[in-house]
């Protein structure tokens, strides 16, 4: 029995020998002699990305690259006559690279019987030399590929990030995925964590060549292997907003801001600056031009939005209040012990107010809506750490927030633990005051005040951060749930933190974000950096009835929320709730706004 | 006593290896005498033929049933071993499979394979033997299916398949009916079925002809149908619920090599190098060698077409006919073994073999997809000529004590 069965194999065997070598010997003896089977891969087009209308943000377009493609593989004269120093130093300066560079692709290529890339998007005068010295340089040849295209060039770059050719260590972690030297592989941003869905599956097919490479037919053995693009991606990005952003934006060095449905946690709009052009990554970029972009402080390449964490500053006092109410130890009408003049002592050190003339003894809505330091200061000590980080943590600070772009940061609320572990079992006496008016230790990136903003603004329900809304060809696709608790909290507890926040913008220190005819919420803050000038931020949300978008803006060492950041967020509001295109009104006088903490070690509020 | 009575050895079965093994080396040294990075390599392979021999010989030496009382103290290790391979292994290509021992590379999953020939063995050869209980008949298959896991796990599904394929084999040869036996495999067919052909249907036609052959008891029945119902209604369903992505997933893990530019380009030069060879092939030496300088697997993997090239059909044929002399004896071997556990090591043995010639050649000749199993006792490589020979010693240490009593 056994043995029939291996009879049966060998037979099988037998077969198919009979099959290659006697029915079929004629037609492989003939592809044997020319031996010019070559294998040209069809590449597949990537997914687009488009915003939440449909406009497109990323698509693709040809690139004429020139290639070596591997001998046919008698000709091993010729193939060894690639190696020649001759051929190098021809190709090498025809695609102005490397002759090792260009040795070790060819090498390659000769090895595995596939097309190399020499050169990407070869400018026309390369091509036209190409085709001149064809007879000089076998092997070399014009091959068309797509390539990524950014039509709107800088706008949300970091947001979409950039595909461009798969690196040595990409390549050896994700080869059991298909991917092959040159292939295109998203690095950054939506590119990078949509990768799977942006990227198609390559197809190829098999011609046979003439003795100059030129293809002559394709192979009946082996049909074609049709390449299959990838999926679109819709963001839930809204480009008149996104542009806004920019536009308002665009005197900011360094900073970023986010612009969020706080209803459902979409990303509406996301700027981070300095700005990159993703198209010079598409086009190949220089190993020199990439160190320009990343040496130094102000690598634009970073998401700021997300990869980067500030103290909140002043806006934290939204937390600190609502913390204060949550746990029952003040009301709305609450005046607090210490009327403010301009400081608080404690400890035997004076920790100052912005407002050095002091704001007198204030109750809590006036307190946010002016931004009172020495209030905020008695709140914080009263709560203590445990309160506030678990009511900071369950509007979404101090862990990553789940949005769906890769290397977020996770900011950080310290916690008793971290403290211990720092301080080496000492919690410095001022550090719960700073931490009241968002000062210290406290990290959060702008995406998390958005978060931080949103989760506030419709009432403690959680959301989930998230810039893609829909996979064309994937309807599975969904919004992961939210990561953060969020926080149920009495309606009248809401009502005041909103009715304090429409008093920051109506007649506080963020009056310039006011619009006419819509409520808006928000607070202003300022962040100390240690290495140079202030921080600026603003967190709003609007309209206060139903609101449905809200903002975090942080300006890096530029002075004041409310001077600075305020009018940025009200250029967006306007095109939002007004529809205004231009967004150009003049910017109201601004008045002077937020605060700044003391440090533990100055005696006063350095003022400005 | 274990003294060894030349008499007594197989000699049509070591002849036809001898044969397969000159063949190996003659080809390796055809396929690598084009100038490139591969020249010399068969006088390396030349010295792993010593060592294979010897090896062989000290196998073939010791009495078996040595190895039935070591056989699950080896079954344990191999385990451990390929637990450990996956953890620190060294990848080659994407694939864990190798464990290096100072210059040394080993395959824990050749040992595993042997260990676990022994344990089968050793098992069905029990006196009490009763395949129609569940704990007789379920054991094995653990046995079986953990090594298995975890050499697909490597992944390395064409060795890793052998262990599966060699229990079916044992299966029968220990004395389950085939009609059952084939029962029992049919929601492999089922799978195997529907991702080929795409409908159930098929599979029915199959089954219900299975059903007729093998007229089980309703019990049995009820189970079977049971397996297969779950198979059939879940397999389609989760197919159409899942992504492009993940299905392509799955196709490169049930076909590592499927996309076009690897394999298919292998395939279709080593089709072009065979079929050019014709009837009386190219000549030794003089094969063009050019359809496959691309290959980097000319001398491992697809050596066959180079056998194919320079032989034409009667060359290749030649290869096919030692191939059979070892089969065939091999399982002749079984049927005059002197005890059940050594007829059952020579069925594990034997049908392993079987199925990685088979695997390869199909490869070669466009039957079957690139796996990656090199062509026993042809293809260049130390460690698989070494356990191949240990495999020749195993049988031999059959055919030495066939008559002992």
């Amino acid at each position: 029995m056994l043995a029939g069965v291996a009879f049966a194999g060998f037979t099988l065997v037998l077969l198919g020998l009979l099959r290659l070598q006697v029915v079929q010997h004629e037609e492989l003896s003939r592809l044997a002699e020319q031996n010019r089977i070559r294998l040209d891969v069809l590449r597949a087009p990537r997914g687009a990305i488009r915003d939440r209308f449909g406009r497109l943000l990323a698509d693709n377009q040809p690139s004429f690259d020139i290639v070596f493609r591997p001998m046919p593989a008698e000709s091993l004269s010729r193939s060894r006559a690639v190696i020649h120093t001759d051929w190098l130093m021809r190709v090498a300066s025809l695609v102005q690279d490397d002759t090792t560079i260009v040795k070790r692709r060819v090498q390659e290529a000769n090895r595995t019987g596939q097309t190399a890339v020499l050169s990407r998007n070869a400018p026309y005068s390369v091509m036209a030399a190409v085709e001149e010295m064809r007879a000089d340089i076998p092997g070399v040849d014009v091959q068309v590929a797509p390539i990524r295209r950014y039509p709107e060039g800088s706008l949300g770059a970091q947001l979409l990030g950039y595909a461009g050719e798969i690196n040595d260590q990409e390549l050896e972690k994700r080869q059991d995925a298909g991917y092959r030297m040159g292939d295109l592989i998203g690095k950054t941003g939506v590119e990078r964590k949509y990768e799977e869905m942006l990227r198609g599956q390559d197809g190829a097919e098999f011609v046979v060549v003439n003795a100059m490479g030129k293809r002559v037919s394709t192979l009946s053995e082996g049909p074609p292997r049709p390449p299959i693009p990838g999926h679109d991606v819709t963001l839930t990005i809204d480009l008149d907003i996104q542009r806004a952003l920019e536009e308002g934006m665009a005197g900011v060095e360094h900073g970023a801001a986010v612009a969020m449905d706080p209803r459902d946690g979409a990303i509406l709009a996301m700027v981070s600056k300095p700005v990159f052009d993703p198209n010079e990554f598409s086009r190949g970029i220089t190993f020199a031009r990439w160190r320009e972009l990343t040496a130094g402080g102000g690598n634009p390449l970073l998401n700021r939005a997300i990869q980067s964490a500030y103290p909140p500053g002043s806006t934290f006092k939204v937390v600190t209040m609502l913390a204060g109410l949550q746990y029952g130890l003040v009301k709305p009408e609450s005046h607090l012990p210490t009327a403010c003049s301009g400081g608080y002592f404690f400890g035997g050190r004076r920790f100052g107010c912005w407002e050095h003339r002091g704001h007198g003894s204030i109750d809590l809505l006036t307190a946010l809506q002016f931004s009172c330091d020495v209030y905020f200061y008695q709140l914080g000590l009263r709560l203590g750490l445990d309160r506030l980080q678990t009511i900071a943590r369950a509007v979404g600070l101090g862990e990553k927030t789940g949005i769906d772009l890769p290397a977020e940061s996770r900011g950080l609320v310290p916690t008793k633990e971290w403290y211990e572990k720092r301080f080496k079992g000492y919690m410095p006496k001022g550090a719960l005051l700073n931490l009241g008016i968002g000062q210290g230790e406290l990290l959060v990136s702008p995406l998390q005040m958005a978060l931080m903003t949103s989760v506030v603004a419709n009432g403690g329900r959680p959301v989930r951060p998230h810039v893609v809304m829909k996979v064309q060809g994937v309807p599975e696709f969904r919004i992961e749930k939210p990561t953060e608790p969020g926080l149920e909290a009495a309606p009248e507890i809401w009502a005041a933190v909103h009715d304090a926040m429409k008093r920051v913008v109506d007649a506080g220190t963020a009056t310039s974000a006011r619009i006419p005819g819509f409520g808006v919420g928000g607070k202003t803050g300022t962040a100390q950096n240690p290495h140079g000038k202030d921080h600026a931020l603003f967190v709003c949300y609007a309209p206060t009835d139903v609101p449905r978008i809200a903002i975090a803006i942080v300006a890096e060492n530029s002075g004041h929320g409310g001077s600075v950041c305020a009018p940025i967020a009200a250029r967006v509001l306007r095109r939002v709730l007004l529809g205004d295109s231009l967004a150009t009104a003049p910017r109201p006088p601004a008045k002077r706004d937020s605060t700044r903490a003391a440090a533990p070690d100055t005696t006063e509020a350095p003022g400005d | 006593m274990t003294k060894l009575r030349m008499p007594h050895l197989d000699w049509p079965l070591a002849l036809a290896v001898f044969g397969l093994i000159g063949i190996g080396l003659l080809t390796v040294y055809s396929a690598t005498s084009i100038p490139g990075a591969h020249q010399g390599l068969w006088m390396k392979q030349l010295a792993w033929c010593g060592l294979a021999f010897a090896a062989a010989w000290v196998v073939a030496a010791i009495h078996y049933r040595l190895y039935d009382s070591l056989a699950w103290p080896m079954y344990a290790i191999a385990l451990v071993l390929l637990v450990a391979v996956l953890l620190v292994g060294t990848s080659k290509m994407g694939a864990k499979r190798w464990i290096e021992i100072g210059p040394m590379q080993f395959q824990p999953s050749e040992l595993a394979k042997i260990a676990t020939t022994f344990v089968l063995a050793r098992f069905f050869d029990h006196a009490r033997l009763d395949l129609n209980k569940v704990r007789w008949w379920l054991p094995p298959l653990l046995i079986a299916l953990v090594p298995f896991a975890l050499v697909a796990k490597e992944p390395d599904l064409g060795t890793g398949l052998s262990f599966p394929v060699m229990l079916v084999a044992m299966y029968f040869w220990a004395g389950m009916p085939l009609g059952r036996l084939l029962l029992g495999l049919s929601p492999v067919f089922n799978v195997a079925l529907f991702f080929v052909t795409g409908s159930i249907w098929w599979f029915v036609a199959l089954f219900a002809g299975l059903l007729a052959f093998a007229r089980p008891k309703i019990t049995m029945l009820v189970g079977i149908l049971a397996i297969n119902a779950a198979v059939a209604v879940t397999l389609p369903q989760m197919w159409n619920h899942m992504h492009d992505y993940q299905r392509r997933r799955i196709e490169t893990f049930l076909n590592p090599d499927h996309d076009p530019y690897g394999a298919g380009y292998q395939i279709i030069q080593s089709k072009i190098a065979i079929g050019s060879g014709g009837v009386t092939g190219k000549g030794y030496l003089k094969g063009s060698q050019k359809a496959l300088s691309f290959l980097p697997m000319r001398h491992t993997d697809f050596i066959y077409s180079v056998v194919g090239e320079e032989g034409g059909f009667l060359g290749a044929a030649v290869v096919v006919l030692l191939y059979a002399v070892v089969i065939i004896r091999g399982y002749r071997l079984a049927a005059v073994a002197r005890d059940g556990f050594a007829g059952l090591v020579a069925i594990g043995v034997v049908t392993a073999l079987f199925f990685h010639v088979m695997v390869n050649m199909l490869m070669t000749v466009g039957w079957a997809p690139v796996t990656g199993v090199p062509l026993p006792f042809l293809s260049y490589g130390g460690t698989a000529l070494i356990v191949n020979c240990i495999q020749i010693g195993l049988l031999q240490n059959v055919a030495l004590r066939r008559r002992e009593y």
